[in-house]
């Protein structure tokens, strides 16, 4: 099984691993476009739309639209649905807030890789929010 | 880590209060998340707070200060309410709903008792109710180089943009808690050098109306590269503040933009050079008016087709254009088995009920609501429509998220028209 491995800064400390979900245009903040109850994408746009963020690392490059995206992260949470870790290439003020919220292993900041071209949906993503180091192993299905 | 002065270290300490002390706690985490090295004073805040559907994850019944602190604090443990910081002047953002009209809006008569009985929680603390997304237009305007919060993306981007004033597009969780802590991490747009242009945007397309601006935002927001900060560069009319309100919102809806530069607009831009320090930006795009027809063709469903629904005010009108939409009306009635929502504040309203374009405007069969929109009010608001004209950019795109049926997406006179008719005309495209 191929494993690439890519750093970034540890944002959040501790360790998550999961099936990457991979928003390259990231997810809206606007109400209605992440689902508050049900943790499911509905933005039209979407290449990720009618997927669930349960479970998933969730790959984005940044946050956008709304300054209510962290609010609707934080409603799913509540509810249970919650991704298990964050990776970003850059952090940003709207992003940030979700990830001190929710308080889940995230790593952002990344230099030398983009993590939203390395890493595809399905992939299977370690992550160290201490360490900043992210393992992905290519799903080769 | 932060390094926080003596004051900040006591209030995390909770020498000031369990609720202030569980607010500078979020603050910290949130300044490490970002990797701020201290934080700012902030004197202004905006609050989309209230009975907002993104609190549906609780039972109705749920005691606000437990919703209060679990959401915004964090807290396990229910806190009791306290003062906010006394020199952050606090108001709340666009609403939950209009606090009267919930037949004429379709939101349940609980809701705006909730609505009301969670701000007056808040407002005993210190938060005004003011329920808009445009405050500049009453009142709030923060000044070159003061340091505030906004959880209303567009008005993030005007206060940045267009009053030289400095903050982040944060969330409300943060600026909840900057509002009671009087403190932000000094970070992003806080900082001088991260307000720097990167990015230029030569814009090569018409820019004389609201509904071009309205265009351009979007379209700068989707072309340009992300983690950028832009400054729109050409040879157009100097725009007003309504033309530059649905710029700001646009752009905010297909990027993280908090500060665009505008030659000759932006204080911190009187010129090119000015916005990027003297620099070569390392990023230029060119905006074409293909590339906006482009954009209206993302947002705007296909042909003509029947409207029952039509929504103006996104963000909420000035006095000004409540004025236009009033002479427009005048004499007129909509179609009838249509809706046509006219949406502001309710400081601009009371303006408006003076000056009579109140009634005039109701007197065609449309209403005048104010204090949110049908995108925070959310599917159970318009589930009944069978078919939509939006005016601005930014309703039009974000409500298809939350309906079916046809989108339509127009300036102000094309929306009034669709409710005059009943029906929504194929926009031509006039060759530039």
């Amino acid at each position: 099984m191929e494993k690439i491995v890519i750093r970034g800064r540890g944002a959040i400390p501790g360790i998550a691993e999961g099936a990457a979900l991979v928003c390259p245009d990231s997810i809206a903040g606007n109400s209605g476009a992440l689902g508050d109850l049900d943790g499911v994408i509905h933005e039209k746009s979407n290449p990720c739309c009618g997927r669930s963020i349960r479970d998933a690392i969730l790959v984005i490059p940044c946050a956008k639209g709304s300054n209510g995206f962290s609010a609707h992260f934080k409603c799913a949470f509540l509810k249970g649905v919650r991704p298990a870790g964050w990776v970003s290439t850059k952090v940003d003020g709207r992003l940030g807030v979700a990830l001190a919220s929710l308080n889940l292993p995230a790593v952002v900041d990344f230099e030398d890789a983009d993590p939203v071209k390395v890493i595809e949906t399905g992939d299977w993503v370690k992550i160290d929010g201490t360490t900043g180091i992210v393992e992905i192993e290519k799903n080769r299905e | 880590m932060v390094r926080l002065t003596d004051k900040e270290k006591r209030m995390l300490e909770g020498d000031l209060g369990e609720f202030r002390g569980k607010a500078m706690e979020f603050i910290v985490r949130y300044a490490d998340v970002l990797g701020a090295e201290e934080l700012v004073e902030v004197s202004r805040a905006t609050l989309f707070i209230g009975a907002q559907r993104y609190l549906d994850c609780y039972d109705p019944a749920t005691d606000y200060g437990k919703i209060f602190s679990e959401f915004y604090l964090c807290s396990e443990k229910a806190l009791d309410f306290a003062r906010f910081a006394e020199g952050c002047k606090t108001q709340t953002c666009a609403g939950a709903c209009d606090f009267a009209e919930y037949r004429r809006s379709h939101v349940s008569k609980e809701l705006i008792d909730r609505n009301w009985s969670y701000l007056q929680a808040t407002k005993e603390c210190g938060v005004k109710i003011v329920e808009s997304c445009t405050p500049y237009y009453v009142g709030w305007i923060p000044i070159m180089g003061e340091h505030f919060v906004s959880t209303e993306s567009s008005n993030v981007v005007i206060s940045n943009s267009v009053f030289g004033a400095m903050g982040n597009s944060d969330g409300v969780e943060a600026a909840v808690c900057a509002a009671i802590t009087g403190r932000t991490p000094k970070w992003g747009m806080h900082v001088r050098s991260g307000r720097r242009a990167t990015c230029l945007v030569n814009v090569e397309c018409r820019l004389e109306t609201a509904f071009d601006w309205d265009l351009l935002g979007f379209t700068i927001g989707r072309l340009m590269p992300k983690h950028v900060v832009p400054v729109v560069a050409g040879d157009f009319p100097k725009p007003d503040i309504d033309r530059l309100k649905q710029f700001a919102s646009s752009i905010a809806v297909t990027s993280s933009t908090e500060l665009c530069h505008i030659v000759g607009v932006t204080p911190e831009a009187h010129t090119l050079e000015m916005a990027t320090d003297g620099r070569k930006p390392p990023y230029e795009i060119t905006v074409s008016r293909e590339d906006c027809v482009e954009s209206f063709e993302m947002i705007c469903d296909k042909g003509s087709g029947p409207v029952d629904y039509v929504s103006i005010g996104c963000p909420h009108l000035s006095l000004d254009e409540l004025k236009g939409v009033a002479e427009s009306l005048r004499g007129k009635r909509i179609r009838r088995g249509g809706e046509l929502l006219v949406w502001t504040d309710y400081a601009t309203k009371s303006m408006s009920d003076l000056n009579g374009y109140t009634r005039t405007i109701e007197d065609s069969g449309a209403c005048v609501l104010t204090g949110s929109c049908p995108v925070v009010m959310r599917e159970d608001c318009h589930r009944h429509a069978t078919g939509m004209a939006i005016n601005g950019a930014k309703q039009a795109f974000n409500i298809k998220n939350q309906t079916g049926v046809p989108v339509y997406f127009g300036d102000i006179r094309e929306c009034l028209n669709a409710a005059l008719l009943g029906k929504w005309e194929n926009r031509t495209w006039k060759k530039s």
